[in-house]
């Protein structure tokens, strides 16, 4: 009797310590962010006050900037990584409540616009790192999982690829690190690229969802633009997120095909797995919205909540960016990862422009 | 293998992938906000 009665207590006490492993990075992540929106307020308050002309700096760079500094300056507590780690689940909560920012019109038009895209700037980014791979003489894996994460979505791409493949973990380290490198310097050059050439909200937000490999880094990049920027760059990027199943898809059958990995028995299995739930998540909240399930306030308050998520992704990009244990990678697939990133943010910009002079955007 | 990876591995023992609860939260917190428990939220 003893034992039957103890067993479900220790579970339970089980199941709490798993949860409570979480809370103080969580609680990181939510110090890190709210500071930042503070230190926007503050200064954006001191300039007025002050009669003073400062250009705003988002809440967003200042998360990302203070969680880089932590980051880069101090080892992090190990106390602190399990709940540092669910910031891609604040980011994937995020994105589905950020559908009730968008009306189905808004999907179907802008979402219309970004799967056409989307199918070129994904075409060009695997034949680009295909012949960069090559021609830097990287190993086929490394070049497949480098084409994986620039042409779809960045790390979830590489981790999907690296089981399908057949890929060594040193492969997708440098893979990944590649990505998460280039990334990091994107959340500079993205918005300043974008101010300089006067882009439209729509525009820079479609490019960065295009160019951006992350998904954190391409929804860092959107917002730290503008809000509607945000939300259009988180759009792109979720259309090219649901091609991932393909994508991984077509390297798995070249790999079979060639005897080094595994063969693919049931391919809608392999492609439901693989697809990010999340996109189904934001389409039938915005499905909902679309039907008025939600009034104004109800609305307001579902966009406020996807805010708020996105704030713990955006210190969570900072934390987790320790350039000095991405410099340990080596050199190649950074040089390999940094030129084909360029054409594509090229490539991509060439078709924003092309897609705003006929849609405007 | 990476805390990231981690917690992954860890959501799909549970049954479910990571995607899935976070798609389950999110709903969670709409339906919330739905029925007026959660009236506003400050931003």
């Amino acid at each position: 009797m003893a034992t039957s009665a103890a067993l479900p207590n220790s579970e339970a006490r089980n199941h709490f310590a798993n949860v409570a492993r979480f809370i103080p990075g969580v609680l990181l992540l939510a110090v890190i962010g709210f500071a930042g929106k503070v230190l926007e307020q503050s200064i954006n308050g001191y300039a007025k006050a002050h009669h003073l002309v400062i250009p705003n700096v988002e809440y967003v760079l200042w998360a990302i900037a203070i969680g880089l500094l932590i980051a880069n300056t101090v080892t992090i507590p190990r106390i602190f990584l399990p709940g540092i780690a669910t910031y891609e689940f604040w980011l994937k909560a995020g994105i589905v409540l950020l559908g009730a920012r968008f009306v189905v019109a808004d999907v179907l038009k802008l979402g219309g616009i970004s799967i056409a895209l989307v199918v070129l700037e994904i075409s060009g980014s695997l034949i680009l790192m295909t012949l960069l791979g090559r021609l830097f003489n990287l190993k086929p894996k490394l070049t497949s999982l480098l084409a994986v994460g620039s042409a779809v979505c960045g790390v979830s791409a590489i981790i999907a690829a690296k089981g399908a493949i057949d890929a060594d973990d040193e492969d997708s380290s440098f893979a990944i690190a590649a990505i998460l490198a280039l990334g990091a310097i994107a959340l500079v050059t993205f918005p300043l690229i974008g101010h300089a050439l006067h882009m439209s909200d729509n525009a820079y937000g479609l490019w960065s969802g295009l160019a951006v490999d992350n998904t954190a880094e391409a929804t860092a990049a959107g917002a730290l633009y503008s809000d509607v920027a945000g939300k259009v760059a988180v759009l792109a990027k979720t259309t090219r997120n649901a091609t991932i199943g393909f994508v991984v898809l077509g390297y798995a059958i070249y790999w079979a095909s060639r005897g080094q990995a595994e063969k693919v028995k049931n391919k809608g299995a392999f492609l439901w797995n693989r697809f990010p739930k999340f996109v189904l998540g934001f389409l039938v909240i915005s499905l909902l919205v679309s039907v008025h399930v939600f009034n104004k306030e109800q609305v307001g308050a579902l966009a406020n909540l996807s805010r708020w998520a996105f704030l713990l992704t955006f210190a969570g990009v900072g934390l987790r960016t320790n350039f000095r244990e991405m410099s340990k990678q080596g050199v190649r697939p950074f040089i390999v990862g940094a030129v084909g990133e360029v054409l594509i943010a090229g490539l991509t910009l060439g078709l924003v422009v092309a897609a705003n002079a006929i849609w405007k955007l | 293998m990476s805390e990231e990876n981690k917690i992954a591995t860890e959501a799909t023992r549970l049954g479910l992938s990571l995607d899935v609860w976070a798609v389950i939260t999110a709903f969670l917190l709409a339906l919330l906000v739905r029925v007026g428990v959660l009236k506003h939220v400050p931003w």
